[in-house]
């Protein structure tokens, strides 16, 4: 048996909270697995109920305080991040006796904003031409028309690109500040503040914010929380319609150029080279054991520190790190990585990591599970085979 | 036709491509204290500072580059007159310290308010330090311009600002009146080599330097970041060496280990 790390750490450390995160994160990709998997379920047989649609803005509950998750859509659907943010959301709307609410936009949405009704106690739907595509302008503007007439006491969004041009906007309009890329959120229970916890300093520190002036208003980093159990009670929908025309937009789109649409994090399995690399020779070594490790595991992606992405050996979709992806794979494998800040923030929720390395004292190192000091070039080769002869 | 008016907004911050071990936390105090490594210019905003340059090269700009802190190292912000700005702007005052991201941008607005005519602000996309990724947004909030984040590219053309942006399934072409103000990603490049001796060149180069009075600014509206609690993150495994007389046989012991501790 492995060394239980988890267990081990629990009993010496469990009044920690760095622990406690560190643990959740650790745990968590079964979970949200298994979650996800109940999700889809629920999505194909998902019932539609007719009276709980609620046309106009009547019928606001105003005895309660509320919790708004910002739905991510993701093409015709719900990005997984969403049932994170809900399961945050849950977690906060019970410890201030808030009701759970959820908020689409999107033009047409009327099948993915009933399906969402299963996870949440209402539902804003604000179903509008102008919000068909991701339009911060827009956005901002309609999001905050909704805050005004709701109230929330905290709106929660996703850490993700788009919303790093929204969420600024949006506080600043209602005058609060945002905490981007908050992995933890506790309310604080003598006073009712929310307490947000992120990374800085590349992860090497973790700072907790005191939020007192409402909406609280954070995002949450992927992967970073549990995804939120299925509920009993269908949610109520109600439509929004925010006051919105062109005239706010104030950037014009030329064209959308899609690229190798790459998901990282939803990878069990990651091969990530560095700076060892060096050329598209040691990148195809890579790709080798790419391919044998897709017999083990369903999912398996190539991933790349900053300098393959500089070199431009790599897209920069596939860059793990502070400005890249943050994943939480089953294994990920770092080759020819040194370990800077900046890429040790993205794999945190690695559960077990292996480096090779030429350098004893990369700091790799220091936070793998397995290690080899070695040439690549020959580690790799000699694993893929073997890895091969075992299946 | 008047100079093209560039600010680049360019924050100090520790080195984070230092060695991990250099940050302390001082959990007492709530703050981190960087140990044995120089302070430079946050990387985001070397690639925006990138940015004004190659449009330098192609216009008659001028280059106006502003920073503002607690106590700001001269001899690291000169690296941006190096690389080819015309001006550098500091504002330091003691009400500045450890301010939250709302602040700064009100800082940074008020100062380029004072810039005449500017057509183009830059700035990267977040913080090496705190890694908020707000500020930028938040001074085109407060200066009610069009604000484009993430930016690989970007073109000044006739009509406007042309700016390749990243998203989350690529990238887009966007375009936008001036003035605006763009946040700029590592995608775009890094900031041009500085040679020792244009670095010796700017060192006499005078530096205007503005204090909270010299702004104007209301110190009601400056406002403290609340940090509850800061402490350190360490993930530090208990990494098990895989040992073999070549490469190659460590190779094959790795891929053992892993069947027998359950990794595959």
């Amino acid at each position: 048996m492995p060394l239980n790390r988890i267990s081990i750490w629990s009993f010496f450390c469990h009044s920690s909270s760095i622990i406690e995160i560190l643990i959740k994160w650790l745990k968590l990709l079964g979970e949200i697995r298994a979650s996800l998997g109940n999700c889809a379920d629920e999505k194909a047989t998902g019932m539609l109920i007719e009276d709980s649609q609620v046309e106009g803005m009547e019928n606001i509950r105003e005895d309660k305080g509320r919790i708004l998750v910002l739905a991510e859509r993701e093409g015709e659907g719900i990005a997984s991040i969403t049932f994170e943010l809900l399961g945050a959301g849950r977690k906060i709307a019970s410890d201030l006796r808030a009701i759970l609410s959820i908020t689409l936009l999107g033009h047409e949405i009327s099948d993915v904003t009933n399906k969402t009704a299963q996870f949440a106690d209402e539902v804003y739907s604000l179903d509008h031409p102008l919000l068909a595509n991701f339009e911060p302008d827009l956005y901002a503007s309609a999001l905050k028309q909704l805050c005004q007439k709701v109230n929330p006491d905290a709106v929660l969004m996703g850490c993700t690109l788009n919303n790093l041009n929204l969420t600024p906007r949006l506080a600043y309009r209602m005058g609060v500040e945002v905490i981007t890329d908050c992995v933890e959120l506790v309310i604080e229970p003598e006073t009712g503040y929310l307490l947000c916890t992120k990374p800085v300093y590349g992860a090497k520190v973790l700072s907790t914010f005191k939020l007192r002036k409402k909406p609280y208003m954070v995002t949450l980093r992927p992967k970073a929380f549990e995804v939120i159990r299925l509920e009993s009670d269908r949610g109520e929908i109600i439509h929004f319609n925010p006051v919105i025309d062109e005239s706010l937009v104030k950037i014009e789109m030329i064209e959308k150029i899609k690229e190798e649409s790459v998901s990282l994090n939803k990878a069990e399995a990651i091969v990530a080279g560095g700076r060892g690399i060096k050329d598209a020779e040691g990148l195809e070594r890579l790709k080798g054991l790419i391919k044998v490790l897709r017999k083990y595991f369903n999912k398996v992606e190539l991933g790349a520190s900053r300098p393959l992405v500089d070199a431009r050996l790599v897209p920069s979709s596939r860059q793990i790190g502070l400005t890249g992806e943050k994943v939480a794979p089953e294994l990920y494998i770092a080759v020819g990585i040194s370990g800077s800040l900046q890429h040790l923030t993205g794999i945190l929720g690695a559960k077990k990591i292996i480096a090779i390395n030429t350098d004893p004292k990369a700091h790799i190192f220091k936070v793998a599970d397995y290690g080899i000091i070695g040439s690549f070039e020959e580690v790799v080769p000699a694993l893929e085979r073997k890895l091969e002869e075992l299946k | 036709m008047k100079p093209l008016q560039i600010v680049v907004c360019v924050k100090q911050v520790p080195d984070p491509e230092g060695p991990a071990d250099a940050f302390k936390v001082d959990s007492e105090a709530k703050k981190v204290i960087p140990v044995g490594i120089p302070p430079v210019i946050n990387p985001f905003d070397e690639n925006a500072l990138e940015a004004a340059m190659r449009i330098k090269n192609q216009f008659d700009a001028k280059v106006t580059v502003v920073s503002m802190g607690e106590k700001l190292a001269q001899p690291v912000l000169r690296k941006a007159l190096a690389a080819g700005a015309d001006d550098l702007i500091l504002l330091m005052d003691q009400n500045f310290k450890d301010v939250d991201s709302c602040s700064t941008a009100y800082v940074l607005a008020s100062a380029i308010r004072r810039i005449d005519a500017y057509d183009l602000i830059l700035t990267g996309r977040q913080a090496g330090d705190w890694d908020f990724g707000v500020t930028g947004l938040l001074i085109a909030e407060m200066l009610q311009i069009p604000v484009i984040n993430l930016a690989r590219k970007v073109e000044i053309r006739d009509d406007g600002i042309f700016v390749e942006r990243l998203c989350d399934d690529g990238y887009e072409v966007v375009k936008a009146k001036m003035p605006a103000l763009v946040t700029v990603s590592g995608e775009l490049g890094e900031l041009r080599y500085i040679s020792v001796r244009a670095l010796q060149a700017v060192s006499k180069k005078p530096i205007k330097i503005f204090n909270a009075v010299d702004l104007e600014l209301d110190l009601q509206k400056l406002t403290q970041r609340t940090i509850y609690n800061l402490f350190a993150f360490q993930d530090e495994r208990q990494c098990k060496f895989v040992e073999g007389e070549s490469s190659q046989e460590k190779g094959e012991k790795l891929a053992i280990f892993m069947k027998k501790e359950g990794l595959i």
